[in-house]
């Protein structure tokens, strides 16, 4: 089901090149590219959720391990899928991260609208941003998410988050809490133990 | 009242579709709904399917007056949190009006909490329209917590032509 991303690399700053091949794509501008995460890109994607927490100021949200991480994204069926930006080894970070952002999504569903994505995470590291990085993952997602033929792509974001809210609003998303009055809710802990226990037992 | 919660299978999918566009008439939706008997089947029984669903059924004796057995139904799928691992999400709860208040929706809800549980979830996600104020209190006082007003997220979507625009590089 996922999009694997496969391609050469172009020095063609400031442009958009795309290379077609089957179910293989490519995309750059600047000097990043985006492509599918691998089973060995883990332990970036832990360190950079671990970063994204810390912005959200919800670093003590953060329970899951390295290992959850590899066995729910690649597995038969995974729980999630993943893009990362990758910059070339002269813009790697001072502590040598070449893996500079990524796109965390989930297939999901809508009884009105039909298939969708959740776009769970999105982050670039702060030293990155401003180039177009998280523009350009959050266009694969989106890429994605029409070849699989969901008809929307759907997010969270905290209300004190104005640089998030602009960018997205800006891409066009709609703010559904502020214009519908749509409210998340959640079951966990001893609230969600407590539930799945009073379930029938036919 | 008897009733019983089973897993959904492809011939719900009719009942399904019409207790869909119950709930969106019920949400002031109804002229959103794009969705057919057709794509329910094709997405909720495939090899990938997008989605799970559970049934309510009454027992004939307690049909509607339209000869409704299956009274109501619950959607849901996985999803993942990259802080907090596997949960599960229930898309739609839902009781026909004249079966309510008689434990139904309290069973499918505990139902998907059970299941997702079982394959590894610890949390349960879900959404509620701020108007619909006797769906909140239900789930309120069944310990869920209120994500929005608590912690500020706000639901985003992007659709259409922005979505288009978006997969282009466009926007």
């Amino acid at each position: 089901m996922f999009l694997m991303l496969v391609g050469l690399l172009f020095r063609s700053k400031g442009q958009f090149s795309r290379f077609l091949g089957g179910l293989s794509w490519y995309y750059l501008k600047m000097d990043f590219t985006i492509r599918a995460a691998t089973p060995e890109d883990c332990i970036d994607i832990f360190r950079m959720t671990r970063e994204l927490s810390e912005y959200e100021k919800l670093s003590d949200q953060v329970k899951i391990s390295l290992e959850d991480l590899k066995r729910n994204g690649f597995c038969q069926n995974p729980f999630y899928r993943c893009l990362i930006a990758e910059v070339p080894e002269e813009h790697k970070t001072k502590d040598g991260h070449v893996n500079v952002g990524y796109a965390l999504f989930c297939y999901t569903y809508c009884t009105i609208k039909g298939k969708c994505v959740y776009l769970g995470d999105l982050y670039v590291m702060p030293e990155f941003r401003g180039k177009g990085i998280g523009k350009a993952l959050m266009s694969s997602v989106a890429k994605v998410a029409k070849e699989q033929q969901c008809t929307n792509l759907q997010l969270s974001v905290l209300d004190w988050n104005t640089p998030s809210m602009d960018f997205y609003i800006a891409k066009g998303a709609q703010d559904l809490t502020k214009s519908e009055g749509w409210h998340s809710l959640r079951f966990h802990g001893a609230a969600l133990d407590k539930l799945a226990e009073e379930a029938p037992k036919n | 009242m008897d009733f019983t919660i089973r897993a959904a299978t492809l011939e719900d999918c009719k009942d399904i579709s019409r207790m869909i566009l119950e709930l969106a008439e019920y949400e002031k939706v109804s002229d959103h709904v794009k969705i057919t008997q057709r794509d329910l089947e094709q997405d909720g029984f495939s090899k990938n399917p997008f989605f799970h669903g559970i049934i309510a059924e009454v027992p004939e004796q307690h049909r509607s007056k339209d000869g409704h057995t299956k009274v109501g139904y619950s959607l849901y799928f996985y999803t993942y949190s990259s802080w907090k691992g596997r949960a599960v999400y229930m898309e739609d709860l839902y009781v026909m009006p004249e079966y309510r208040g008689k434990g139904i929706g309290k069973a499918l809800m505990s139902k998907v909490a059970q299941l997702g549980m079982a394959a590894g979830c610890n949390q349960l996600n879900f959404a509620v329209l701020d108007w619909n104020k006797a769906s909140l209190d239900f789930y309120l006082s069944q310990g869920c917590f209120d994500v929005t007003a608590d912690m500020g997220y706000h639901c985003m979507r992007c659709e259409g032509a922005a979505l288009e625009n978006l997969a282009q590089g466009d926007s």
